[in-house]
């Protein structure tokens, strides 16, 4: 495995989420086997950025050798912050721990190249890339040495995977760089100071024109003394927590307030890390492509989707129309059974309002029709929307008000139509999932399944020991988007990265003028190849590619297919590989029982976003590979 | 671990359900297994598949449930549950006449790709349901048609409610019954049996309802 040590100058961002994998696990376990864990394999000497030609192939064998040992390490991480660990998610700006930190910039380049798997960018081996530096005492110089002391073996390869990647700041207990004690907290509040400078800019500090999320960033305070510092650290961890919260909402108005056009780019970068309570609902309308990033034309097409709506409905309940009674008798079973834990679903208002919406996505959608697990799928559109209706101070009180006691009819209309549209938006994207035979599903699952063979073969191979078929609880990850795996709370959360995930595709069905309600749009109609540019500022990810790199069309096709699906499997795949030390030491009925039941109820969305994060590790690694055998 | 069976031989049946959708499949399985009940639960996707020991003299069997999911558009994948199971039961909801001709093409398929090898019953639910109003009931499944597919297909028929719980316990009782104990057919080594059952009380004195009374009348 460890052929050879290779230096290089260049460090890279897998190098400090090796490392940042390291520290964790040798903080949290003290574990004295990292040799076999961090010496990972550098099949070619020289695959710096000059041979990104032939790196796809190269990615897929080094990877396979990697990830074995990641997957473990991301065992251990889980471990560390479910414990009482201060390892945990930050803002970005707040863990940026210098002034001159290029962390910001970094992270937009970083995003950049993910879109540019194939391109040269020598540029980005910079030392710059310091993730792990952020002590607060020249992290620069600093965190060059860390790299080039440990981590030299490991330089080699990294030039092919640029991601983004949750980022360990402050070292870690394992760190060989052990800052004081004062100068974290130094980092701390400058790093606070900073970003009330360089905060409003973050966003526009790219050069490139590709934004991708950031990752929410890891924090591992410092400490020599876990015990002595823990009232201390958590102290700081409340007040680090409330700033993010402030400065997340102001990063939204930055972007969402007195906009003509909304950049829809940096919206959906910042939103990839989630979405402040109160910006959800318009976000959540932006992100899947239903409210228009032109400001000016939102309240009219608003007005004008609305009426669609209902005019639909109109015509949908006329006499003229028939109802389809094993549709609409379905739905009806269904809906009491719709997400039977919540308070809010169990009002009659709310059921008779997602009726209409399901019922009329179905008969306006019949080469799919009403499939079981959309009806869950239209409950985080509704009640995410359902909080545009009531005073901030309430909006956590979603689940248990019954709305129409604060809504008017009109207001729950609107609703209604925005929910369902975004709904179509959504469903738009997994169309395959839903028709007759669920090409999509099934092709998912089997995409998982050879995923985990390549990521976690050992965990495969049990499989295949004890005979567990991956359809057998992966059906319903896919079939329901993960969401009776987890609380509503957190797939909501989820969503926020997922809708920022969706593709950019606009289809020509989508605007039903109220003439063609007649038309049913089947879901089978082609979508359309080319990406919307909404506006003139706005340039989609592989517009953009298109000038620079040559094989456009090719990336352009794999773009759109990589959009919710693909990331979906790979959050499902990252979900699974999370409980690969357990699975594997369980027999067939253990493993359908525990996969049917997770240990999820008190998932956090911290733990969401780990998850999300590695599920996002995991594609940027996989992504060209996976298009030889997904 | 199970030390109610353990050490004494365990015959293994695997059983599938099948139905329509909100027939009560999961609700039968639920009230089998942990003798609870919820009044609304969540149409189940693809399947869910749960175990359960209960005794037969001196002897344990364990069901190896596969609960599959009743829309339409979720039937493909039952041959995937069926096709390895000695054991179905296909249930439909005595109050909805449409569940009872799903009920009679699920046994049609059933026999027709596994023939004879498969014992069935045929299980209709929602018994708490059926009210007299004077000679009329709501009833929507003719008694007659029923014992008619029950002899020509050679079921077993019980009528349950799982919400009451009555005959539900029966139900598995008859079909462990019907199948033969193989000499070698031990269960899976019970080190790693994660059987529900554990904790979750079989107690078959407290769900008993008056005697098994198979009201189908088809003993077959």
């Amino acid at each position: 495995m460890h052929e050879r040590d290779r230096t290089s100058d260049s460090s890279s961002l897998v190098t400090s989420l090796m490392k940042s994998w390291r520290i964790s696990s040798a903080s949290s376990s003290f574990a004295s086997k990292k040799p076999s864990l961090y010496k990972m394999n550098t099949t070619e000497p020289n695959s710096l950025p000059s041979s990104y030609a032939s790196s796809a192939r190269k990615d897929r064998r080094t990877s396979d050798g990697n990830f074995e040992a990641m997957a473990k390490q991301q065992a251990c991480t889980r471990r560390t912050s479910n414990s009482n660990s201060p390892l945990r998610y930050v803002s970005p700006t707040l863990s940026t721990a210098s002034n001159e930190s290029p962390r910001p910039a970094l992270l937009l380049r970083q995003h950049h190249q993910r879109h540019h798997n194939h391109q040269q960018h020598r540029h980005s081996s910079s030392g710059s890339v310091n993730n792990a530096g952020s002590n607060g005492t020249d992290p620069n110089k600093k965190s060059d040495r860390y790299f080039k002391d440990l981590d030299e073996d490991w330089s080699a390869v990294i030039d092919d995977y640029n991601m983004p990647i949750p980022i360990l700041t402050n070292g870690g207990f394992g760190s060989p760089v052990v800052p004081t004690r004062s100068s974290s907290r130094r980092s701390t509040s400058s790093s606070i100071n900073s970003t009330s400078n360089v905060g409003p800019s973050v966003v526009r500090n790219s050069s490139s024109s590709f934004t991708y999320p950031q990752l929410p960033q890891l924090q591992k305070e410092q400490t020599d003394d876990p015990k002595k510092m823990q009232v201390e650290i958590e102290n700081e961890r409340d007040a680090q927590e409330l700033n993010s919260i402030i400065q997340r909402i102001s990063k939204f108005d930055n972007i969402l307030k007195d906009k003509t056009i909304i950049n829809q780019q940096d919206l959906r970068k910042i939103s990839w890390n989630g979405i402040p309570k109160i910006h959800r609902p318009v976000v959540w309308k932006l992100l899947i492509g239903y409210l228009p990033v032109n400001t000016k034309r939102q309240e009219s097409f608003l007005q004008r989707k609305r009426k669609e709506y209902k005019d639909g409905l109109k015509h949908t309940f006329s006499d003229q129309h028939s109802r389809d009674i094993p549709t609409w008798h379905q739905i009806e079973i269904d809906i009491p059974r719709t997400n039977p834990h919540i308070p809010l679903y169990q009002f009659k208002s709310v059921q008779n309002s997602l009726q209409r919406i399901l019922y009329l996505w179905a008969i306006r959608h019949p080469a799919s029709g009403y499939v079981q697990g959309i009806n869950d799928l239209v409950t985080p559109f509704f009640e995410t929307f359902l909080t545009e209706y009531l005073p901030p101070s309430q909006i956590d009180d979603v689940e248990i008000k019954d709305p129409s006691a604060y809504m008017t009819d009109e207001q729950v209309a609107d609703l209604e139509a925005d929910t369902f549209w975004c709904f179509t938006k959504l469903l738009e994207q997994i169309t395959d999932n839903y028709i007759h035979g669920q090409p999509g599903i099934l092709r998912q699952v089997k995409n998982l399944s050879q995923l985990v063979k390549r990521i976690d073969a050992d965990l495969y191979n049990h499989f295949q020991n004890e005979h567990v078929e991956f359809i057998q609880f992966a059906f319903r990850w896919m079939n329901c988007l993960l969401m009776r795996e987890f609380q509503m709370g957190t797939v909501i959360r989820m969503w926020d990265t997922y809708l920022s995930e969706t593709s950019q595709e606009v289809t020509s069905s989508y605007s039903i003028s109220s003439n063609d309600v007649k038309t049913p749009v089947t879901p089978t109609e082609p979508r359309v190849a080319n990406f919307a540019t909404p506006t003139k500022d706005f340039q989609s990810p592989t517009a953009a590619l298109s000038s620079m790199t040559p094989n456009t069309v090719e990336d352009s096709s794999k773009m759109r297919q990589s959009s919710l699906n693909e990331f979906h499997v790979f959050v499902c795949a990252a979900f699974l590989i999370k409980w690969s030390d357990q699975l594997v030491d369980m027999d067939f009925q253990e493993t359908i029982t525990f996969l049917q039941n997770p240990p999820t109820k008190d998932w956090s969305e911290t733990d969401i976003e780990m998850l999300l994060s590695e599920a996002f590790i995991w594609q940027s690694l996989y992504k060209d590979a996976t298009s030889h055998w997904l | 671990m199970d030390t109610n069976t353990a050490g004494i031989p365990t015959l293994t049946i695997k059983l599938v359900l099948l139905g329509e959708s909100a027939v009560g499949k999961s609700s039968i399985v639920l009230r089998f297994i942990s003798n609870d009940f919820t009044e609304s639960r969540e149409p189940t996707i693809g399947a869910a598949f749960l175990t359960k020991r209960i005794t037969r003299n001196d002897k344990a069997i364990k069901f190896e449930i596969w609960d599959t999911a009743g829309q339409e558009r979720f039937a493909p994948l039952a041959p995937m549950y069926y096709r390895n199971a000695q054991a179905a039961l296909v249930v439909f909801d005595i109050t909805n006449e449409q569940s009872f001709r799903k009920a009679q093409n699920w046994v049609e398929e059933l026999h027709e790709k596994l023939g004879d090898n498969i014992i069935i019953a045929l299980v209709g639910n929602k018994m708490d349901l059926l009210t007299m109003q004077g000679e009329i009931s709501n009833r929507a499944v003719n008694e007659d048609e029923i014992q008619n597919l029950c002899q020509q297909e050679n079921l077993l028929y019980f009528e349950v409610s799982a919400k009451t719980g009555k005959n539900i316990q029966e139900v598995f009782q008859a079909v462990g019954e019907k199948i033969p104990f193989p000499t070698h057919n031990v269960g899976r080594t019970s080190e790693h049996d994660l059987t529900i059952t554990d904790d979750q009380r079989i107690d078959l004195e407290s769900t008993t309802v008056e005697g098994a009374r198979e009201t189908g009348g088809c003993n077959c």
